[in-house]
């Protein structure tokens, strides 16, 4: 009895939690989806898939496309970057381990848009890089290394660098070595090693990773507006314009509707070739 | 033991104490960067009140900050011209009694009774801004009195602009001979036309701090606020100020009290006490704006924020457009906006 009640106040707080911060704000948002807006800025409350009808324009599908390209390349890269350092630093001795981890979470204790103005100092114009570079005769003219596409890729590499690196990081260091001995025993070279034995290990890993950098890449509006000078709109500009500029939200909500969906579609995927579940909470 | 409690008691009743004495609040919701820190300190002093202050940057997050809170969070907002009217119609606002106001008649009788708000029953202009080129003249020589002349090949990412859907595609319809209010399919097309041409030369969009862009010289010319003109002109005089022949938008804020709210006669004390020359002086110090306080403009006119260095070249037919709410037309601007980009 009395390990009931200590175990519901532990878990009732968690309950409560998710119920008014996590499920309530998006049933908000589905109903609203539905209604139609007046031009006043206000609701009108019936039920209409207009919303969701005018996300089919073209220019929305761009902008959808358009996000998706930025979110896989930032993915891609993260992933490129991640894998290479989280094997290497799980072959370090505990306390250099510790020490690498510690630095790729130092970053998070600072506000993510403090960062972002620190990357503008460095990238700009007559930013850091720049000065150096062109100091040292290796550039005539300035770099473009921001207010563009590139900008905008380097901020989210940066920004979500972290989310990739630890599922992975976990992933890799409780590799059972003893897997990798019997792999090289058999004949098998570095390479076959890790395509057949450290890579489908680390699957879930990587995809888990992969969604945890794709799903904010597609969102990370004030990154588009800071490193990318606001040229470009992404679902998350959209969305926000919505909210904040076209005083649309009902449309605002139908497109994040739709941004869940496409999320539980990619976990869907995820458990069709095979993945579990637990593997994504690691 | 038992003198430390009876002194953590006292110490409690005397945090009581201090929050019993009933202080006077006025809960503001303007602007950022749009009052000095300083202004609302002297308020609070020499009042007695207490100014709980806070902001937002755009008409449409203060309606979403109003509509979404309880009534009589806020006492004192600061909508645009057209979103008064929105918040007239949505009935969001109280009727202003002019009487409670000894500034009343500083106020410059142009900015009076206009089309939003025909009798200002509603609302009273505080300040106006407006939208103006500046020009980095150590690298653009060329002469610029048009916004045509924005589309020069030679400009290649040399651009800020301000990241308001409005007054970008709105510069883009003046440009073109068009109303800045346009809801005309095919005046939009040609203004989206114009602005495709424009893309190249554009460096960022930034509604934040645009002046950096030009201080820094990380772009050399600008369509942004005035007064983020002015203070970019301040820290680097080649800057020049250039009102185009087309005509400028222009964005007129106004006090306005929300529905139910709490404290309406600190809210009637406060913009008094903006109202006076001295204190609006030193607003349009902190953040150089346009003044609609005829006793401020008197008395500071020799004020070198009132030359036509910061002023700009002022044409005689140097119109000035409002943006006005044009209804369901805004998803074609919304799509339009998504389409430039």
């Amino acid at each position: 009895m009395k390990n009931k009640i200590i175990r519901s106040i532990f878990i009732v707080p968690v309950i409560l939690y998710s119920l008014l911060l996590i499920a309530l704000p998006i049933i908000y948002v589905l109903i609203i989806s539905f209604y139609k807006n007046d031009s006043y800025g206000g609701m009108i409350r019936t039920f209409t898939l207009e919303n969701y009808m005018s996300i089919f324009n073209s220019v929305y599908i761009g902008i959808f496309l358009k996000s998706f390209l930025i979110a896989v390349i930032t993915m891609f890269i993260c992933m490129i970057i991640s894998y290479p350092f989280a094997l290497a630093v799980s072959h370090k001795n505990a306390k250099t381990q510790s020490i690498f981890m510690t630095l790729v979470m130092v970053p998070f204790l600072t506000n993510s848009l403090i960062r972002m103005y620190g990357w503008i100092v460095l990238l700009r114009k007559n930013g850091v890089i720049n000065q150096v570079l062109l100091s040292l005769n290796i550039i005539k003219n300035p770099l473009n290394l921001m207010y563009n596409n590139l900008g905008i890729v380097i901020g989210m590499v940066y920004t979500l660098l972290p989310f990739m690196i630890l599922p992975l990081y976990s992933s890799i260091s409780t590799i059972d070595y003893r897997l990798l001995e019997a792999s090289s025993d058999l004949g098998a070279n570095k390479w076959k090693t890790f395509t057949k034995v450290i890579l489908p290990i680390t699957f879930p890993a990587l995809f888990n990773g992969g969604l945890m950098v794709f799903t904010p890449a597609l969102g990370f509006f004030f990154i588009v507006d800071l490193l990318g000078g606001g040229k470009i709109m992404i679902l998350g500009n959209l969305i926000k314009n919505q909210f904040l500029t076209a005083r649309n939200w009902p449309f605002g909500a139908a497109i994040a509707i739709l941004l869940i969906i496409i999320t539980y579609i990619l976990i869907m995927i995820y458990r069709k070739i095979g993945g579990k579940m637990d593997d994504l909470g690691a | 033991m038992k003198r430390k409690i009876i002194l953590l008691l006292l110490f409690i009743f005397l945090l009581c104490g201090c929050t019993k004495e009933d202080k006077k609040v006025l809960n503001v919701l303007n602007w950022s960067s749009y009052i000095p820190d300083e202004v609302i300190r002297q308020f609070e002093k020499e009042n007695n009140i207490k100014v709980n202050y806070s902001t937002y940057s755009s008409n449409e997050e203060l309606l979403a900050k109003i509509s979404s809170s309880k009534e009589g969070t806020y006492d004192l907002i600061f909508p645009s011209d057209y979103m008064i009217e929105i918040m007239i119609n949505r009935k969001m606002l109280e009727e202003i009694d002019v009487t409670k106001l000894t500034n009343y008649n500083n106020l410059n009788r142009q900015y009076l009774g206009l089309p939003f708000d025909t009798d200002n029953k509603y609302s009273l202009p505080f300040l106006y801004a407006t939208v103006v080129l500046a020009v980095n003249r150590d690298y653009i020589k060329d002469d610029i009195t048009s916004y045509k002349d924005l589309i020069n090949t030679k400009y290649k990412n040399d651009i800020v602009l301000i990241d308001d859907q409005r007054f970008v595609i709105g510069m883009s319809l003046l440009a073109n001979g068009y109303s800045m209010n346009s809801t005309n399919n095919e005046e939009l097309r040609i203004a989206q036309k114009w602005l495709e041409k424009l893309k190249p030369n554009i460096k960022a969009y930034d509604s934040d701090c645009p002046k950096n862009f030009l201080i820094t010289e990380e772009a050399y010319i600008g369509y942004i606020w005035d007064a983020e003109a002015k203070l970019a002109k301040m820290e680097n005089d080649s800057i020049e100020i250039i009102k185009p022949k087309e005509g400028i938008g222009i964005s007129l804020d106004n006090y306005a009290i929300p529905k139910g709210a709490k404290n309406i006669e600190e809210a009637y004390k406060f913009i008094d006490y903006i109202l006076d020359a001295d204190i609006m002086h030193q607003i349009l110090e902190g953040y150089p704006y346009n003044s609609v306080n005829i006793a401020t403009d008197l008395k500071y006119k020799d004020d070198i924020m009132y030359s036509s260095k910061y002023i700009g070249t002022d044409y005689d037919n140097n119109s000035k457009y409002f943006v006005e709410n044009i209804g369901s037309s805004i998803k074609n601007y919304d799509i339009l906006w998504a389409e430039i980009k």
